[in-house]
């Protein structure tokens, strides 16, 4: 048995040691691996700034307020977040194989997300993304639009205005909650106007199995914070005296809405009609407002399709596929110009019919979903 | 059976919230590797092959996509439904490339049967031979599939 | 008192690196041989991870024991305080890898704080104490075993990377070749004795 004060003396000495060694590993935690102030150079010297080292470039990069494009939050899974970086990046991480071939290394192209800013650092990015901010917003409304789209309105707080065309979209952040350890993004198409500065309007619908869509439609309440980014997308209506074609079916009307409130507003006397596809009545929504576009705006005519109309919508519209209703319509496409939104299948197969009918792939506009 | 550190990266992105909403482990406590050899046990059973499942998943997805979101006859007695929604999913396992959100719904008219998968699903099958937990909403079974799709035995091309 | 080995520190050196090597000769450090074996630039990476590590622990033990568990008769938290010392020389070798070069510090993954457990460290130590070498032996006998074990391992990759496109009966793939392997160089090795002097 030992005596009292040995075990005290014992007790004290592994304590003093273990001591020790814990002040060392703060010492060597704040010199070794902190990486102090490096310089961040973007396009040249456009751009300098003073940051904090050893964080990943893409949340270095956002938190001075510059956004590159990524659709996994920053885990290496969606090789969205190329930068072209000229020096200082180091050694290229395993994560990035996948993504970084051979021509991009020899450009020197990273994927930002998996480098480390741990010294001076020169980067070139392009220059649309210096327009893209984050915005905190609150939830204004939401409203039914069918059994599965829903029209979300935000309200900007800070910043208090976006300046946006008409056929932008932006990223919505969807914040942890009960279904997601770690933020999520997802793209959405803005339908409010370019001249309603205040706010952002979006189209979204519930997807099986979604991270944004179930947040959205099951926990998401007037007067709740959002944060998104944005715009992004160069999917917008080109200035000219040619008839315009609008195709899109589903949550695809968001981009249409917001250029047909565009034209509207400019008092635009073009032509234009919008082929909308869906399945049958209780798919179609907004009608009332594109009866309105149809008053305010001289040349424009909305044209819905279904698909598969069930007897009790007593249907007396257009029928069928969206391919076969164009084909209706026009017999030669000589002063059109074509915008489309939507799944790639439908897109792919409405440009055939379009093609076909001589309208050159240059006039033809699209923004594909996927 | 213990799984290398790679193996556990790829099953953490396979959890809930960090690809989709309910994640692609449905209720399986195992590993991802015993769920992998367990199903290419059964696809081997059945006398096919992953990639000649997958291969069958595109041809009548291939074959749907002409309805623009409205089912389709698809030769000899199938109805096939393909339609998608804006975004692209990256692949638990890592490889570069991410996937649209393409859905498939195909009826086989002749068993009365139908199978809904997506995009994502046709590549983690064909090119790394996961169909899924059990227990998850979205599991494909192989069985199932390869009836109601009536994938034929090792496809040679 | 204590009756230090009269055996000179470059022999204690050499001595660990070849006759004595920790790994061929005592069989320590076994499971990171095994499973970080398979690439030359991990390996070489461990291996100096290792040697930094032994060296020092070595360094560091060797005084406390001497000075102060001998001293206020408090041997018997020896195993303890050596595993403390062990784990915090761990946490700084991570902090330099992972400064220095990030790459490594993934490929290297869990391995590197399993260093902390690694028996080939901690036999070092004991090694040190049961033959009474003097610091300066001490210390060097931590540098050699570590680069001893460095050695084992870069060769033991540099084989594995050679016979990985070998045609292997199906049984032996993986850790039976290996160990195979291990063994044959171990036997290998043993031809260094009588090169130095016994100690």
């Amino acid at each position: 048995m030992i005596s009292a004060s040995a075990f005290l003396i014992g007790v004290g000495v592994a304590t003093a040691i273990a001591a020790a060694l814990a002040v060392v590993m703060v010492i060597a935690d704040a010199t070794i691996a902190n990486y102090g102030e490096v310089k961040l150079s973007v396009n040249g010297g456009t751009k300098e700034f003073t940051v904090k080292g050893g964080q990943p470039l893409l949340s270095t990069l956002m938190g001075e307020g510059i956004f590159i494009p990524s659709a996994c939050g920053g885990r290496g899974s969606c090789g969205l977040c190329r930068v072209t970086i000229d020096s200082g990046a180091g050694e290229l991480a395993p994560t990035e194989l996948p993504w970084i071939n051979e021509a991009d290394r020899n450009k020197s192209v990273r994927l930002s997300c998996q480098v480390k800013v741990k010294r001076d650092m020169a980067i070139r990015i392009p220059e649309e993304l210096f327009s893209i901010r984050e915005y905190r917003t609150e939830v204004l409304s939401i409203r039914d639009l069918t059994y599965d789209i829903k029209e979300v309105t935000l309200r900007l707080k800070e910043p208090a205005e976006i300046s946006l065309s008409a056929g932008k979209y932006i990223q919505f952040v969807v914040p942890a909650y009960e279904r997601t350890p770690d933020p999520v993004y997802r793209a959405y198409s803005v339908s409010s106007g370019p001249s309603s500065k205040g706010t952002v309007e979006l189209e979204i619908r519930l997807v099986p199995n979604g991270i944004c869509t179930t947040y959205v439609f099951n926990y998401l309440k007037v007067g709740d914070p959002v944060t998104i980014n944005g715009p992004y997308g160069d999917f917008y209506l080109r200035e000219s005296d040619r008839d315009i074609i609008f195709i899109a079916g589903g949550s695809g009307m968001a981009p249409i809405k917001s250029m047909l409130l565009d034209m509207a507003e400019k008092g635009s006397t073009r032509t234009a009609t919008y082929f909308f596809g869906a399945r049958a009545v209780r798919d179609l929504f907004l009608v009332e407002e594109m009866k309105g576009f149809e008053k305010k705006l001289p040349g424009f005519k909305f044209v819905p399709a279904l698909s598969n109309p069930q007897p009790e919508d007593k249907w007396e519209g257009e029928t069928g596929l969206i391919t076969e209703v164009l084909d209706r319509h026009y017999q030669t496409l000589d002063h059109h110009e074509a915008y489309l939104c939507g799944s790639p299948g439908m897109i792919d197969a409405s440009i055939k019919v379009l093609k076909a009918k001589g309208l050159p792939e240059e006039l033809i506009f699209f923004d594909k979903f996927a | 059976m213990k799984q290398t550190v790679q193996m556990q990266a790829i099953q953490n992105k396979m959890k809930p919230g960090v690809i989709v909403r309910d994640g692609f482990l449905g209720t399986e406590a195992r590993n991802l590797v015993d769920m992998l050899t367990e199903d290419e046990g059964e696809v081997t059973r059945l006398g096919l092959t992953h990639q000649g499942i997958a291969r069958r998943m595109i041809a009548l997805r291939d074959g749907g996509t002409a309805g623009l979101g409205e089912f389709i006859d698809v030769p000899p007695h199938f109805e096939v439904r393909v339609d998608s929604v804006r975004g692209r999913l990256p692949c638990p396992f890592g490889d570069p490339g991410i996937f649209p959100k393409t859905n498939a719904t195909v009826r086989n008219t002749l068993k009365g049967r139908e199978i809904t998968y997506t995009d994502l699903h046709i590549h983690m099958i064909g090119s790394h031979g996961f169909y899924e937990g059990r227990g998850s909403q979205f599991r494909l079974e192989p069985r199932e599939l390869a009836e109601v799709l009536e994938v034929r035995p090792a496809e040679t091309e | 008192m204590t009756a230090w080995s009269t055996v000179g520190p470059l022999a204690v050196l050499f001595g660990a690196i070849f006759t004595n090597n920790i790994l061929l000769t005592n069989y320590l450090g076994m499971c990171s041989f095994l499973a970080i074996s398979r690439e030359v630039k991990s390996a070489v990476g461990l291996g100096v991870a290792v040697t930094f590590v032994m060296t020092m622990t070595n360094a560091l033990n060797w005084p406390i024991y001497y000075y102060i568990l001998v001293p206020l008769d408090l041997t018997y938290l020896g195993f303890i305080v050596y595993i403390i010392v062990i784990a915090g020389s761990v946490q700084l070798v991570e902090m330099i890898i992972e400064r220095v070069s990030e790459p490594l510090y993934m490929t290297l993954g869990i391995f590197l704080p399993l260093i902390t457990v690694n028996c080939a460290v901690f036999g070092a130590i004991l090694f040190m104490f049961i033959r009474t070498y003097t610091f300066i032996a001490s210390v060097a006998y931590g540098l050699g075993g570590g680069l001893g074990w460095a050695l084992a391992i870069v060769a033991m990759s540099g084989i594995r990377q050679k016979i990985a496109k070998a045609k292997l009966p199906k049984g032996l793939e993986g850790p039976g070749i290996t160990l195979i392997t291990a063994g044959i160089m171990a036997l290998a090795f043993m031809g260094f004795s009588g090169m130095i002097p016994a100690n």
